[in-house]
């Protein structure tokens, strides 16, 4: 959202062209405006920002510690580079080697021991709830547009088909999903269906988020289809090819170029709408963020970081989806 | 090669019901041309089309190298090859190469190998005059070229009637010539042909017999000669005194 307003800046200034570079300095003026109006709000407010305290709810260290399992004495302490390897003689004469990070030793050679002291500690890096909570909301509306894709093209396909059962059960399940709100989907999917057909919360919410975006892709798809010239089937027809074959060959690939911008609108929509997850206790990044809520009370930097990671999954798509785009337009 | 026994093709829509093609009977023999001309809306096009089942018949018979189009057991699909169709607005698929339109249909429907459809397909290209713009999408070259890939297209195929539905009316008038000069070739190398077409120097020139159609009906017909200068018929009379 902010680089093309960066580009044209910058365009402004090599270009040198005066009249837009102001009108772009006057937008970041008023964006910058607004900025420091909701810094003086919050000042009046006397909230205290922590913004330290985000990072480590994207990746810490984790210390493990390393504690004796039986009583016994040191007998020697390893020390090569930054790791120690610690040998402990336990009261069976049995040798047990332990190895820790050089800098958390804790004991020293001949010291006795009693069985659960600590001896030292290693790290590691350990990926935090928002990052995990990102990956979830990412794969979780992955597998959902992929299964919202399969649904809404059959529906699609349906929807136009000169079967008037295929035509009328389409239009039916079109307009059932399209009239109710996607919240409550979810909630019958998750309540009734889950306990009826016994299934995980995950599959529920993905199924729901599945179903929702299907409704959308087969309008999306119907139109698309229905934009391609009926020439363009007659053609294939008169070619000798049957109904399947002119489809597959001759229309969607049309058609797909051009439902490629409205099919990623649909798309960018079902990242956003999979925040409604949450609510049924999936850890996708907006129960993530609730969650660190409640242990650090940072509401304000947490929801704002919520914002900007949707943010970057939702360009990062639509920069893809437009490169996809720009690859298709050869034949143009 | 071609018999048509008391056609019939209604329309039924927005309350009204248009007898687009009523009562033809019509033969068109092994490689003869045969022109149909007629006035607007005198249901020439539905008639082409019912020729090759991309209408469905209301009654009537039609007869495409022995085999039945209104017998339900028909496959439509292995009638449609044997017989090509040109458009007015040629149809070419704007997502494929020149050389890919014509190369699709054959590997799909003829199940030939790549190289072989390829091999073909350079060949008709050739013929048509345009084989230095195989790499080409369609929308970057003239009408005029468009149209004789779609003739490429359709002979591809290997049809044994090719039917032409007013192939040169979306021409621009310089353009009409290199059209109708690939159909001339296409004639006196033996094709079966059925043309719809309002360019009456070509009827003349190349056709064997002239079919004039008006309100559905088959109003007379008879060899060019015979229609251009002596046609019976009083609305044939009125339509030749517009159009010449
Ligand atoms: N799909 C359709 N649905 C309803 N009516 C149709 C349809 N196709 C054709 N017609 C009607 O059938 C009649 C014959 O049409 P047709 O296109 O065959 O005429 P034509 O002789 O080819 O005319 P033109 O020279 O303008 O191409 C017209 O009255 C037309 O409105
Ligand atoms: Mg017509």
């Amino acid at each position: 959202m902010l680089s093309p307003l960066f580009f044209d800046v910058w365009n402004g200034i090599v270009n040198k062209d005066l009249k837009n570079w102001s009108w772009t300095l006057l937008t970041l003026l008023i964006l910058f405006a607004m900025g420091a109006g909701l810094w003086v709000a919050t000042k009046k407010i006397d909230y205290n920002w922590r913004w330290n305290r985000v990072p480590q709810y994207f990746l810490y260290h984790n210390e493990n510690v390393k504690t004796v399992p039986f009583d016994g004495r040191v007998t020697k302490i390893d020390q090569a580079g930054d790791t120690a390897t610690i040998s402990v003689l336990s009261e069976d004469d049995d040798v047990q080697t332990f190895v820790v990070d050089a800098e958390t030793v804790r004991v020293e050679v001949n010291e006795d021991l009693f069985e659960g002291d600590s001896l030292g500690s290693t790290f590691t890096w350990r990926i935090g709830p928002l990052l995990h909570g990102l990956w979830v909301t990412l794969w979780l509306s992955a597998a959902a547009s992929l299964f919202g894709l399969i649904i809404g093209l059959i529906t699609g396909l349906c929807r136009i088909s000169s079967n008037i059962t295929l035509r009328q059960l389409s239009i039916f399940y079109i307009e059932i999903i399209r009239g109710t709100p996607l919240l409550v989907q979810i909630f019958i999917f998750y309540f009734f269906l889950g306990t009826v057909l016994d299934i995980s919360r995950i599959v529920a919410g993905i199924s729901a988020l599945a179903i929702f975006a299907g409704a959308y892709v087969a309008e999306i798809i119907r139109a698309g289809i229905q934009s391609i010239p009926k020439g363009q089937m007659e053609a294939a027809r008169s070619l000798g090819m049957n109904v399947p074959q002119a489809m597959i060959y001759i229309i969607l690939p049309q058609a797909f170029k051009r439902i490629l911008p409205p099919l990623a609108g649909q798309f960018i929509s079902l990242i956003k709408d999979s925040s409604l997850v949450s609510v049924i206790a999936i850890t996708d990044l907006t129960k993530s963020g609730r969650e660190v809520i409640t242990s650090t009370f940072a509401t304000f930097e947490i929801w704002f970081i919520v914002a900007l990671l949707y943010l970057l999954l939702t360009s990062v798509l639509s920069q893809v989806i437009a490169w996809v785009e720009r690859r298709l337009a050869v034949s143009d | 090669m071609i018999k048509t026994v008391d056609l019939k093709k209604t329309f039924v829509g927005r309350g009204q019901t248009v007898h687009a093609v009523d009562g033809v009977t019509a033969h068109v023999k092994k490689g003869e041309v045969v022109v149909i001309i007629g006035p607007s809306g005198s249901g020439k096009s539905t008639y082409l089309r019912c020729l090759n089942g991309l209408e469905t018949l209301s009654s009537g018979h039609i007869h495409v190298d022995g085999v039945d189009l209104a017998d339900r057991k028909t496959d439509l699909n292995k009638v449609r090859r044997e017989v090509g169709m040109v458009f007015q607005q040629f149809n070419l698929f704007p997502h494929k190469t020149v050389l890919e339109n014509l190369v699709l249909a054959q590997m799909v429907v003829r199940k030939r190998s790549r190289n072989e459809a390829e091999r073909k397909g350079r060949e008709l290209l050739k013929k048509v005059g345009i084989a230095e713009k195989e790499k080409e999408y369609p929308i970057r070259l003239s009408g005029g070229q468009q149209q004789r890939v779609a003739i490429a297209r359709a002979l591809a195929m290997e049809p044994k009637v090719m039917l032409f539905d007013e192939p040169t009316s979306a021409l621009d008038p310089e353009m009409v010539g290199e059209v109708l000069e690939v159909m001339k070739q296409l004639a006196r190398e033996g094709m079966t042909m059925v043309v719809v077409t309002h360019e009456m120097g070509f009827a003349r020139e190349v056709a064997d017999r002239v079919l004039f159609m008006d309100h559905g009906k088959l109003v007379e017909e008879g060899t060019p000669e015979h229609f251009f200068t002596n046609p019976q018929e009083e609305r044939a009379q009125l339509f030749l005194k517009q159009v010449l």
